[in-house]
C-alpha cells in the first residue's frame, strides 16, 4: 500500500504533502505507486478532483473525520479526508499495490493492531493493505489523521507559523512519518 | 366549439404533473381538444424560450391534429418531456444533448424489416443505380419514416412520434449473419475502432470539423465523434437467437410489372422464406408479417395493366399489399427533379469501411420516385407493421405472459427450480418441451422460437421497439430470472440489459434511489454475463455504453454512476486507444453534467469533470491530435473556472505545471499541424511559459497573504493574523518608494 498525505488550506493550497509507503508486515515504507514516476502529479489530479466530494460529505457527515469518501478506479486510489476546526483539511491518498500477493510482502502484512483497544492481529486477507475499504482500514486511517491532527495542532499554535503559510518543520513531518509507520 | 376562457380552468398542472392528465375523461372530449391546443401551445412557448432549438417542440405542438387518437393520452404523453425540461434540470444545455442522446438510442432498437425481391425487381432497380438491388433503395428512406407515427400502448392509449424508424435488411443476408459472426467474435470492435481512426482522419483534414457542435452546446454533451461511437455499437450487433431487434418483424416480398407470372411469383417467393435455404434459422420466430409490393415501371409498363394485377394481389393476399410506381430510368444529377439519395445513418461498421457512408458515391433519385417510396414506407409501418406488433403483443400479453404472470405460472418457475416434481404442470404452457426439464437448448445455446421464454422475450422486444417501455420493462424483469435458472447465460445477459435500459427510458418511472440501485444491479448482472460467461465484448460494450448514456441523461445521483461505468469500460479495455479517450470525454461530461443541488455550492462535480477533460486533451495529444486535445484543455479550463480562483491557478503546484506543459505542446502541435513555421514556435513558447510562471509567482504570493481570511474562526488565525499585517505593510511600502 502507498500512500499519499496532504494537508490543504482552506484555499485548497497544498501546505504539506508527504508520500510514504506501508510499513506493515515487512513493508519498507516507500511509496510505490502505480503511476511512472513521471506522472507524480496524477496524486495531485486525484486529490484536488476528490475536493467536489469533500465539499458535499462535510456538510452530511457530523464527524471530523470523514472517512472513506472517493474512488479513482483507473488507479485504484482511495481517498480518506479528515477535517480540521480552520478549515485546513487532511487528504489522504492511499493505493493498494498493484499485485497483492506478490513482490516483497508488500501485501501481505499479518499484524495490524488496530486502535487502542488493540484488537488482535488480523490475517492477511484482512490487512489494511488489502482492503482499502474494510472497516479495519478505516480505523486504522483515523487514528492516523487524529494523531496527525495532534501534531498539526501544536505546529500551528507555533508562533513562527502563519496560517496558511507551507509547513515546512521538521518535527511535523518526522511525527507525520512516525504515525505513518505506526498505523498504516 | 369552447371558447378558450373554458378551457384555460385546465391549469397547467396537468402537464407538469404526471397523474394529473390520467383524470381526463373521455366525457369531456370536445373539451379535451381545445385545451389541448392550449397547453400544447403555452408548452411549445415555454419550450422556445428555454432552448433556442427544441428538437421535441414540434411533437407536443402538432399534437392536436391527431384529434382521432384517445384524448387524454395528448396531455400525458407531453408530460415527461416537459417534466423533464421546466425543472428536470437547471440547464437547459444539457437537456438538448441528452434528449438527443435518448432519441439516438431509441432509434438503435428499431423494428427489422426483411425485403425479398424477385430478380426483374432488382434488375429494375440495380438499372437505377443502386447496386443492392431493392433493399438498398428502400434502407435510407426507412431510418426515418415521415409523419408522425401513432403508436398505442399496452393500455391502450396512444402517442405519437416524430423520430419513428424501421431497419431493412436484406432476408439473403439474415441467414448468413450467425455464420460470420461465430468466425470473429471480437471484429465488430476492432471495426469500430477503425471507423473512428477513420473518421478522426477525415475530420482533421478539414481542419476543425469535430468542433464546432461541442462549442454550440456549451457542454460537450455529445460530439459528434461519440454519437458515431455509439451509432456504430448499436448497428454492429447481427441478428443474435439472445434478443430479437434483429429478427425481421415483416418482411417486404416485391415483384416488379415485369413479371410474367407475378402472381406464382410471390406464391414461390413466399414459400422459400418459409422452407428452403432461404428459411431463417430456429431461433427466429416465423410469424413475421408478410407484405406484398407490386413495383411499377412508369416508363415501360401500362399503369392500368399494374392495377388490375394490384387488385388480383389484394385479393389473393390480403390487404398488405402495395402498388410502389417506380420510374426505371436512371437519374443523373442534371435532371431537373433530381434528388440526392439521403446518408445512410445507421450504417454497420463493415459497411463504414468498405465506403458505403461516403456522401458522393450515393445516387440520385427522380422527385416523384422519393415520394412514392416515401409513401409506401410510411403506409407500409403505419398501416401494417405498427399494428402487426400491437397485436401480436396484446395476444402475447394475453396468453403467455398472464399465464406466466398468474399463480400457474410462479408455480411453473418455481417446479422448474426444484426439478423433482411439476413436469406435469409444466407441459400445459411449455408445449414443446421434451422429456428434458427446460426449454433451453444447451445444445446449440437457444429457446427455439415458440417456447414460452422466446416468445416473452420476443415480446417485450416489440414492446420496446413500440417504445411502451413499461411493459417492456416488467416482461424483461419477469424473465430475466428464468434465464438464470436455466443456464441461458446470453439470454440472461440480455434480459438484464434491456430490462435496465427500459427502465431508465421510461421517465414516468424511476424517481426512487432504490430503483437506481437496482438498475446499477442489472447492469453489474449483464454485464458480468456477458463478459465472464460468454465472453461477447461486443454487447457487454453495448451494454456498458447504453448505461453511461441512460444514467448521464438521468441526471442527479446517476450521473455518478454512469461515471463510473465509464471507467468500467476502459477498465475492462472493451475499447481501443480512440474508443478510450473518448470514454474520458463521458466521464468528464458526465461528471460536468452533475449540478450542484439546489442553490448551494456543493454537489458539482467540476474539478473532476476537468481532472477528466485534462486528461483526454493529453491523450488527444498523444494520439496526435492537437485540434482535439486543445478543444478538450478548452472544456477543461471553463470546467475550472468555477472552482480556480481569479487568475486561473492551480493550487497544486505539480498540476500547474503539467497544465503548463500540456498547454504549451498542443499549441505546438497544434501550429505545427496547420503548417507554420515552428523553427520560431519553441521560442515563442518558452516565453510565454515564462511569463506564466513569472504571474504565478506573484499570483502565490499575493494569494498567500489573503490566505487567513477566509477561516477567522480558528484560533491559529487569530493569533498570526496580528504579526503578518504589519509585516506585509512595510513591504509594500518599500515598493512604493
Amino acid at each position: 500500500m502507498s500512500y499519499y498525505f496532504t494537508i490543504l488550506s482552506p484555499t485548497d493550497t497544498p501546505i504539506f504533502n508527504i508520500a510514504f509507503g506501508t510499513s506493515k508486515g515487512g513493508g519498507d515504507g516507500i511509496a510505490r505507486f502505480r503511476f511512472p514516476d513521471t506522472a507524480q502529479y496524477m496524486n495531485q489530479f486525484i486529490i484536488h478532483s476528490s475536493l467536489d466530494i469533500v465539499e458535499e460529505a462535510q456538510w452530511t457527515n457530523g464527524g471530523m473525520y470523514l472517512k472513506h469518501i472517493d474512488t479513482y478506479p483507473p488507479a485504484a486510489a482511495y481517498i480518506s479526508a479528515f477535517l480540521t476546526p480552520s478549515g485546513a483539511r487532511f487528504l489522504l491518498l492511499h493505493q493498494p499495490p498493484q499485485l497483492p500477493n506478490s513482490g516483497g510482502g508488500s501485501g501481505l502484512g499479518s499484524s495490524s493492531l488496530l486502535g487502542s483497544s488493540g484488537n488482535l492481529a488480523r490475517g492477511s486477507t484482512s490487512s489494511i493493505a488489502a482492503n482499502p475499504t474494510s472497516p479495519q482500514t478505516e480505523e486504522a486511517v483515523r487514528q492516523f489523521m487524529t494523531e496527525v491532527y495532534e501534531s498539526y495542532v501544536k505546529t500551528a499554535m507555533s508562533p513562527f507559523y502563519k496560517q496558511g503559510m507551507e509547513i515546512r518543520s521538521p518535527v511535523f513531518r518526522t511525527r507525520v512519518n512516525a504515525a505513518g509507520k505506526k498505523w498504516l | 366549439m369552447t371558447s378558450p376562457g373554458d378551457a384555460t380552468p385546465v391549469k397547467p398542472p396537468p402537464s407538469f404533473s404526471p397523474g394529473v392528465g390520467r383524470n381526463a375523461s373521455k366525457s369531456r372530449y370536445p373539451n379535451e381538444h381545445e385545451s389541448t391546443v392550449l397547453i400544447d401551445a403555452e408548452l411549445a412557448e415555454a419550450r422556445s424560450v428555454s432552448s433556442p432549438t427544441p428538437p421535441l417542440s414540434a411533437t407536443t405542438a402538432e399534437l392536436p391534429i391527431r384529434s382521432a387518437s384517445p384524448q387524454g393520452r395528448s396531455v400525458r404523453s407531453s408530460t415527461p418531456q416537459l417534466a423533464r425540461s421546466s425543472f428536470g434540470s437547471p440547464l437547459d444545455g444539457r437537456f438538448d444533448g441528452s434528449e438527443d442522446i435518448r432519441s439516438l438510442i431509441i432509434r438503435g432498437f428499431c423494428p427489422t424489416i426483411a425485403v425479398y425481391a424477385s430478380e426483374d425487381t432488382d434488375v429494375l432497380v440495380k438499372n437505377k443505380g443502386f447496386k443492392g438491388g431493392f433493399w438498398e433503395l428502400l434502407r435510407p428512406f426507412g431510418e426515418t419514416v415521415t409523419g408522425k407515427v401513432i403508436i398505442r400502448d399496452s393500455i391502450g392509449s396512444s402517442r405519437a412520434w416524430e423520430d419513428y424508424g424501421v431497419r431493412f435488411v436484406d432476408l439473403k443476408g439474415l441467414g448468413r449473419a450467425p455464420a460470420s459472426r461465430d468466425s470473429g467474435r471480437d471484429s465488430p470492435l476492432a471495426q469500430i475502432e477503425e471507423v473512428l481512426e477513420q473518421q478522426l482522419g477525415s475530420a482533421e483534414g478539414s481542419l476543425g470539423a469535430s468542433l464546432p457542435p461541442k462549442d454550440v452546446l456549451g457542454f460537450p454533451a455529445t460530439t459528434s465523434l461519440s454519437k458515431l461511437f455509439l451509432r456504430q455499437l448499436l448497428s454492429s450487433t447481427p441478428a443474435a437467437p439472445h434478443e430479437t431487434f434483429g429478427h425481421p418483424v415483416a418482411s417486404v416480398i416485391a415483384i416488379s410489372s415485369r413479371n410474367k407470372a407475378p402472381l406464382e411469383t410471390l406464391r414461390q417467393l413466399y414459400g422459400e422464406t418459409n422452407t428452403g435455404d432461404k428459411r431463417l434459422p430456429d431461433w427466429v420466430h416465423q410469424e413475421y408479417l408478410r407484405y406484398y409490393v407490386l413495383v411499377h415501371d412508369e416508363e415501360r409498363d401500362d399503369i392500368t395493366e399494374s392495377t388490375k394485377l394490384y387488385d388480383q394481389m389484394k385479393r389473393h393476399f390480403g390487404l398488405h399489399c402495395h402498388l410502389l410506381r417506380l420510374r426505371s430510368s436512371q437519374c443523373v444529377v442534371t435532371d431537373d427533379d433530381s434528388v440526392q439519395v439521403p446518408h445512410c445513418e445507421w450504417l454497420s461498421p463493415q459497411e463504414h469501411m468498405s465506403g458505403a457512408g461516403d456522401a458522393d458515391g450515393t445516387p440520385y433519385l427522380f422527385d416523384s420516385d422519393v415520394s412514392a417510396i416515401k409513401s409506401f414506407i410510411r403506409e407500409l409501418t403505419v398501416q401494417s407493421v405498427i399494428p402487426f406488433m400491437e397485436n401480436r403483443v396484446a395476444v402475447w400479453n394475453d396468453q403467455v405472459a398472464s399465464r406466466r404472470r398468474g399463480i400457474s405460472g410462479r408455480f411453473m418457475s418455481m417446479s422448474k427450480r426444484w426439478a423433482g416434481f411439476g413436469s406435469s404442470s409444466r407441459s400445459g404452457i411449455g408445449g414443446s418441451g421434451g422429456g428434458n426439464n427446460v426449454n433451453y437448448d444447451t445444445e446449440h445455446n437457444f429457446y427455439r422460437q415458440d417456447t414460452p421464454e422466446a416468445i416473452l422475450r420476443k415480446m417485450a422486444d416489440f414492446a420496446f421497439m413500440l417504445r411502451d417501455w413499461k411493459l417492456a420493462s416488467s416482461t424483461y424483469d419477469m424473465i430475466r430470472s428464468d434465464f438464470g435458472n436455466d443456464k441461458a447465460w446470453k439470454y440472461h445477459a440480455g434480459a438484464h440489459e434491456m430490462c435496465a435500459v427500459s427502465m431508465l427510458l421510461n421517465p414516468l418511472a424511476m424517481s426512487a434511489k432504490i430503483k437506481l440501485e437496482s438498475v446499477d444491479q442489472m447492469f453489474e448482472t449483464a454485464c458480468y454475463s456477458y463478459l465472464t460467461r460468454c465472453s461477447d465484448a461486443t454487447h457487454a460494450l453495448r451494454c456498458l455504453a447504453l448505461a453511461v448514456e441512460l444514467l448521464k441523461s438521468r441526471g442527479g445521483s446517476a450521473t455518478e454512476s454512469a461515471a463510473r461505468w465509464a471507467m468500467r469500460v476502459m477498465d475492462f479495455g472493451l475499447v481501443g486507444s480512440v474508443g478510450q479517450i473518448l470514454f474520458m470525454e463521458r466521464v468528464a461530461a458526465c461528471y460536468a453534467s452533475k449540478t450542484p443541488v439546489g442553490g448551494a455550492k456543493w454537489g458539482a462535480r467540476r474539478r473532476k469533470a476537468g481532472m477528466w477533460s485534462i486528461f483526454a486533451a493529453d491523450q488527444w495529444l498523444k494520439a496526435g491530435k492537437p485540434t482535439l486535445a486543445s478543444a478538450c484543455l478548452e472544456e477543461a479550463e471553463r470546467l475550472y473556472a468555477d472552482v480556480l480562483g481569479a487568475d486561473g491557478m492551480f493550487p497544486m503546484p505539480e498540476m500547474q505545471s503539467f497544465i503548463d506543459n500540456l498547454r504549451h505542446a498542443v499549441k505546438v502541435d497544434y501550429l505545427q499541424a496547420r503548417g507554420f513555421d515552428t523553427n520560431d514556435e519553441p521560442v515563442a513558447g518558452d516565453t510565454v511559459g515564462t511569463e506564466e510562471i513569472s504571474e504565478k509567482l506573484d499570483k502565490r504570493n499575493h494569494r498567500r497573504s489573503l490566505m487567513g481570511l477566509p477561516a477567522q474562526l480558528d484560533a491559529g488565525t487569530l493569533m498570526s493574523a496580528g504579526p503578518r499585517d504589519p509585516e506585509d505593510q512595510p513591504n509594500d511600502d518599500f515598493e512604493r518608494a
